[in-house]
């Protein structure tokens, strides 16, 4: 028998045989016997050497050719058979599935993310600035000067004469200001730091969005729309806003906002501390001193500002009680959102 | 700060629940709280009435009462009070109530007689010392409430000041804002000062030698006071607001300063060297004890008041030992000063010494009215509580006067801010409400005087506010049409972060917000070899320095989740490392990196599989995927020299000739160090980089409709040979057809191997876009690559 005549036998036979097959074990038997390591399509391969050069070619892809035909015979038999085996119940379909890992976003990313969508709704773009600021970014330029008593309001870290981490996002603000032209509207999202002792309630860093839109006739009435807007967006289409009187150094009028409490609407509860309102932010409209650091003119222009502290909004919607498991990253806290 | 509410009303008058007053105040910038204090006793103590009073069988001081106290039976009680009597309202303890610790009320039998609970003193009630008999309550009082509700209660409206109004920091500043918003009058205490005494002039002298830090200083002198406790009125007003009384004269000052929100200082004259006040700056070095004991090295800008000889007090921040009231006064010399707020902000920064009395003169007290309304005010109350007589007139060193600012409001501006038409005419009641006194007025502006005791009103802008604060803030309605203007760019970096952290979700990652400040070790550790930057006043020691990588913060919280025994801590970061940079106008460089740190099995324990350690393999294989997700290709690893920590594993990962991250695998060791399960794998890429290299848009590339063939084959090669070699060679050979190539194998064992030798099997894939390939053309390149393998890297196929 020539080695080709062997390969077409060799063929036959695995058709025949292929037709007794009913059961895993068979199959493997019949899988082994041909395409196995020892097996004849293995046996035959092996006396290729035998075969005269000229006609080696002929005979190795005559072989091949055989190899492929076999396995895939033998993957789709394999196939036929498990879903035999399955329809028969022998697999335990309660079993678990396998387990893929979980992964989850932290929650301030979460919310940052989704108040910056909102923010891009209205038509705001995103600025971005260094979390170690200059004195005059940080405070000067925000109507801050040097011995001011306001500066007390934040306990600062520095890292240098005159350099500091930034105490809020605020700087962003005159940093994009000095760089464009009116009309500017930006959202900048960002870690802060405060030199205060860390407990349950506060931490050495936080997170906060700083919102800032300059343009010939801007108003506290489109501030107000704004955020109203916003608290809608974010807290749901109850949401009502009301603003305090208060008092930042780079904006006049200053105002601090409350959003009617998403848990109780107003009622009172625990979480609003049966106030039925929420601080969210503090706002107003961006004081001439800044606009004059800047190089706007605050006859030309007016704005209005807002910066947002995102964590201790986060810690109220989710109910977390300490602002520091905020920041332990321990993966049972973690893989919960 | 506290007010009194029973207080706030001498100068204002309060005819609306007080809750409105706390919201109108709150919503014009005082944020504020209402605080009750007052006595309480047990809830079950409650009003009762005495129907009837007979004498008790069996004890003559005893009587035996039918008491009324809601329910529907009258209660029977034994009471020894003398004073008891029919259609009384009186305080009855109930069964069961608790007046001490040690004494819980119980149903008893007196002399025979059941009694049913206690008709109640005030001494039995810790109200008072009194036990002259029980305690009569008012008529009005409801039968069967709680005697809480008819104690008398201090209300005190806790105000959270901004840092813009110290006016405010006074009961009569208060009231002016009350006033302001109710549209009521301001009442301020008239005075009339006997000055019965000597000429102030001959009795004591003031020179002030640093008139930029003391622009005004006045001074009273009372000879002959009696000192002595105040009295109660004073002393309930003083407690009220959470200070402790301490003799007439010292709580006369403390009144006034809480009435006025002028700090005032009172010396014992007699202890004043040559009966004169020196206004001056210290001398570097010089030193002064406070009255908080403590000795004080100066530097030259604390500004002091001396007497003839010496410092008596740190101006405007507190005074001394040697000068204060004491029992032994006897004649007092009163001082109402002005001083510079800048100078009074260093000297008590200097000294890390912030007092009540500091704090006023930082932010800014009146140089003019107030200042002398304050000394007039305490000398009148000193001789009304103390006695005594004071000296004729007042000394006043006010060389230059601080004049009042003239600003001007336009009308057409206060519409531009707030967006509303208020009348000129509200105008000019608003400011007058608030003693803001209007100079002229005409259809386009409002000229007006800044009182002095308003420091922060400067210009316009400060008036507007004004305005909007006491007309409602909440009135400006929303506008709902908004404008909306062209962003000049769009970013595209949020977009590319969220990007990476979906990604990373999807490998089954948590995302971590680590501290950016970290111990000196951690930032010293930081794998770019980063110069650390340190901060200059840290929290504490193990917060002292900036982060220079994510991978040491990450270690941290691994090493947090393994003290907790968690399983499988998988690990991502993104945020700025920083790194000290002397160009840069910061002398910081931030940079935005992603950090992840893994130690955990590639999947959960399960009964598919068997647990299997996710290495150094798996790490690159999710930053393979992660930049392929990208877009960015042509990444190679390269080995590294600098090896800060104990890693085992630890290559640069390239792209071209920039470095763009770093991957790798901590020393088994450190697995024992910290009892970890599994290999930490840790990773850091620097997003500025990636973003640059990103591709955002993904071009359609043909896709063939034709079968693809495959072929394995297994080489045997030296055991130093890289695979990627290998690799790039099989690809450079297989021609355009060759589509996929996989390493599926490889080892080493020199039992099974010559030694030095390892088995590496690749399986390769063929494709051709327009037609179905032959095993023939297959053959051709595998041919090919065969001979290269053979030739170039010496490699024998198995
Ligand atoms: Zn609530």
């Amino acid at each position: 028998m020539t080695l080709l005549e062997k390969i077409n036998h060799v063929r036959d036979q695995f058709k025949t045989d292929l037709e007794r097959i009913s059961d895993l074990k068979s199959w493997e038997e019949l899988k082994n016997t041909y395409l196995g390591r020892k097996g004849l399509v293995s046996k035959l391969f092996s006396r290729i050497e035998d075969v005269p050069p000229q006609d080696r070619k002929t005979i190795g892809q005559a072989l091949n050719s055989l190899k492929n035909e076999l396995q895939n015979q033998v993957d789709s038999l394999r196939q036929a058979l498990q879903e035999k085996v399955d329809e028969s119940r022998e697999v335990d379909y309660t079993l678990p599935g396998f387990p893929i890992f979980k992964g989850s976003r932290h929650p301030l990313t979460q919310a940052i993310d989704e108040m910056l969508s909102i923010f891009a709704r209205l038509g705001f773009d995103i600025a971005y600035g260094p979390e170690v600021e200059t004195d005059w970014y940080n405070f000067s330029s925000l109507n801050l000067p040097l011995n001011h008593p306001a500066r007390d309001m934040q306990d600062t870290f520095y890292v240098d004469e005159g350099i500091m981490l930034r105490t809020h996002t605020s700087p962003v603000q005159t940093r994009y200001m000095t760089q464009h032209k009116p009309p500017v509207r930006i959202v900048a999202p960002g870690r802060v730091y405060r030199n205060e002792a860390i407990s349950a309630r506060s931490y050495c860093m936080f997170h906060q969005i700083e919102g800032l839109y300059v343009d010939k006739n801007v108003t506290f009435a489109d501030l107000r729309g704004t955020l109203e807007l916003f608290s809608k967006m974010y807290f749901g289409s109850d949401a009502r806003i009301k603003f305090r009187t208060s008092y930042f150094p780079f904006t006049e009028p200053s105002a601090e906002v409350d959003v009617s409490c998403f848990l109780c609407n107003g009622k009172g509860c625990r979480v609003c501390k049966n106030t039925g309102w929420l601080e969210i932010l503090g706002c107003g409209m961006v004081d001439p001193n800044v606009f004059k650091a800047v190089g706007y003119d605050p006859e030309e222009v007016s704005g209005y500002a807002f910066g947002l502290g995102v964590d201790r909004s986060v810690m109220q919607k989710l109910d977390i009680p300490d602002i520091r498991m905020l920041f332990d990253n321990d993966v049972e806290f973690l893989k919960q959102f | 700060m506290k007010v009194d509410l029973n207080w706030l009303q001498d100068y204002v008058d309060i005819d609306r629940p007080l809750e409105e007053i706390r919201d109108l105040l709150t919503e014009a910038g005082l944020e504020c709280q209402i605080v009750e204090s007052g006595p309480k006793v047990p809830e079950s103590v409650i009003v009762g009435e005495v129907l009837s009073v007979e004498n008790h069988p069996n004890a003559d001081n005893l009587s035996v009462c039918f008491v009324n106290t809601g329910e529907p039976e009258p209660v029977q009680i034994v009471c020894g009070a003398p004073n008891v009597a029919a259609g009384q309202k009186v305080p009855v303890a109930t069964v069961g109530t608790s007046l001490t610790p040690e004494f819980t009320l119980k149903k008893a039998k007196l002399r025979g007689v059941i009694s049913n609970g206690m008709i109640c003193a005030e001494d039995e009630l810790g109200l008072s010392e009194d036990h002259s008999g029980i305690m009569v309550l008012d008529e009005s009082c409801e039968i069967g409430k709680s005697l809480n509700n008819y104690l008398p209660q201090t209300v005190i409206l806790d105000i959270d000041l901004t840092a813009n109004r110290p006016d405010c920091m006074s009961h009569i500043g208060v009231a002016r804002e009350v006033a302001a918003l109710t549209g009521k009058p301001l009442k301020i205490p008239e005075i009339t000062l006997q000055e019965t005494g000597p000429d102030i002039h001959s009795l004591a002298q003031v020179d002030v030698l640093a008139a930029d830090g003391c622009p005004r200083y006045t001074a009273r002198v009372i000879q002959n006071v009696n000192i002595g406790p105040s009295p109660d009125w004073l002393k309930r007003r003083i407690e009220a607001i959470g200070l402790r009384p301490v003799n007439n004269v010292v709580d006369a000052s403390n009144y006034v300063l809480h009435e006025t929100g002028h700090p005032l200082h009172t010396f014992d004259y007699d202890k004043l060297a040559g009966h004169r006040i020196v206004v001056r700056y210290a001398e570097e070095g010089e030193t002064f004890e406070t009255l908080d004991h403590k000795e004080r090295t100066l530097s030259r800008n604390v500004l002091l008041i001396c007497d003839g000889k010496k410092p008596v007090a740190m101006a405007g921040v507190m005074g001394g030992l040697d000068s204060e009231i004491s029992e032994d006064t006897v004649n007092v010399l009163i001082e109402s000063a002005y001083f510079d707020p800048p100078t009074i902000r260093k000297g008590s920064k200097q000294q890390l010494l912030s007092t009540d009395s500091s704090k006023r003169f930082e932010r800014g007290t009146d140089p003019n009215a107030n200042c002398v309304y304050a000394q007039n005010r305490l000398a009148s109350l000193i001789l009304e509580l103390a006695g005594g007589s004071c000296a004729k007139g007042m000394i006043d060193v006010y060389p230059k006067k601080i004049e009042p600012l003239s600003i001007t409001m336009r009308f057409d501006r206060l519409k531009k801010i707030t967006s509303l038409d208020i009348s000129p005419k509200t105008c000019r009641t608003i400011f007058e409400s608030l003693d803001i006194s209007v100079l002229s007025m005409d259809d386009q502006t409002i000229h007006v005087l800044a009182p002095t005791f308003r420091p922060d009103l400067e210009r316009e802008i400060d008036l507007i506010e004004e305005i909007i604060r006491i007309y409602g803030l909440n009135k400006i309605q929303a506008n709902s049409r908004l404008q909306f203007s062209m962003p000049e760019t769009v970013d595209s970096m949020n977009p590319f972060l969220n990007r990476i952290r979906e990604i990373f979700m999807g490998f089954g990652f948590h995302e971590a917000i680590s501290n950016s400040l970290v111990s000196q070790d951690m930032a010293k550790a930081g794998i770019w070899g980063y110069e650390p930057v340190r901060l200059m006043n840290p929290l504490s020691v193990d917060m002292n320095f900036l982060r220079t990588d994510l991978i040491q913060p990450l270690l941290h919280d691994l090493k947090l989740n393994a003290a907790r025994k968690r399983q499988h801590v998988r690990l991502f970061e993104i945020g700025r490392v920083m790194e000290k940079d002397p160009s840069s106008e910061t002398t910081v460089r931030e940079h935005q990196n992603l950090g992840v740190i893994m130690c955990s099995d590639m999947w959960e324990l399960h009964w598919l599989q068997s647990p299997a350690p996710a290495d150094f393999f798996y790490g690159k294989g999710m930053l393979m995927r992660l930049l392929d997700n990208l877009g960015i290709t042509n990444i190679s690893l390269k080995t590294t020299d600098f090896n800060p920590n104990a890693y085992h594993i630890f290559m640069n990962i390239m792209s071209g000739k920039t470095q763009i991250g770093k991957i790798g695998e901590y020393d088994p060791e450190f697995l024992n160090k910290y009892q970890l399960e599994y290999p930490v794998v840790i990773l850091e890429l620097k997003l500025d980089e990636i973003f640059k290299r990103r591709k955002e848009v993904f071009k359609y590339k043909s896709v063939s409709p034709y079968p693809s063939m495959t072929r394995d084959i297994s080489i045997v090669v030296d055991k130093n040979m890289e695979s990627e070699t290998l690799m790039k060679e099989i690809y450079q050979k297989g021609s355009k057809f060759l589509k996929d190539v996989v390493v599926y194998d490889q080892f080493m064992d020199d039992r099974k191997l010559t030694p030095g030798k390892k088995a590496l099997s690749y399986r390769l894939w063929f494709q051709s876009d327009n037609r179905t390939l032959e095993d023939q053309d297959v053959d051709r390149i595998m041919e090919k690559i065969f001979n290269i393998l053979i030739r170039k890297y010496g490699a024998q196929l198995r």
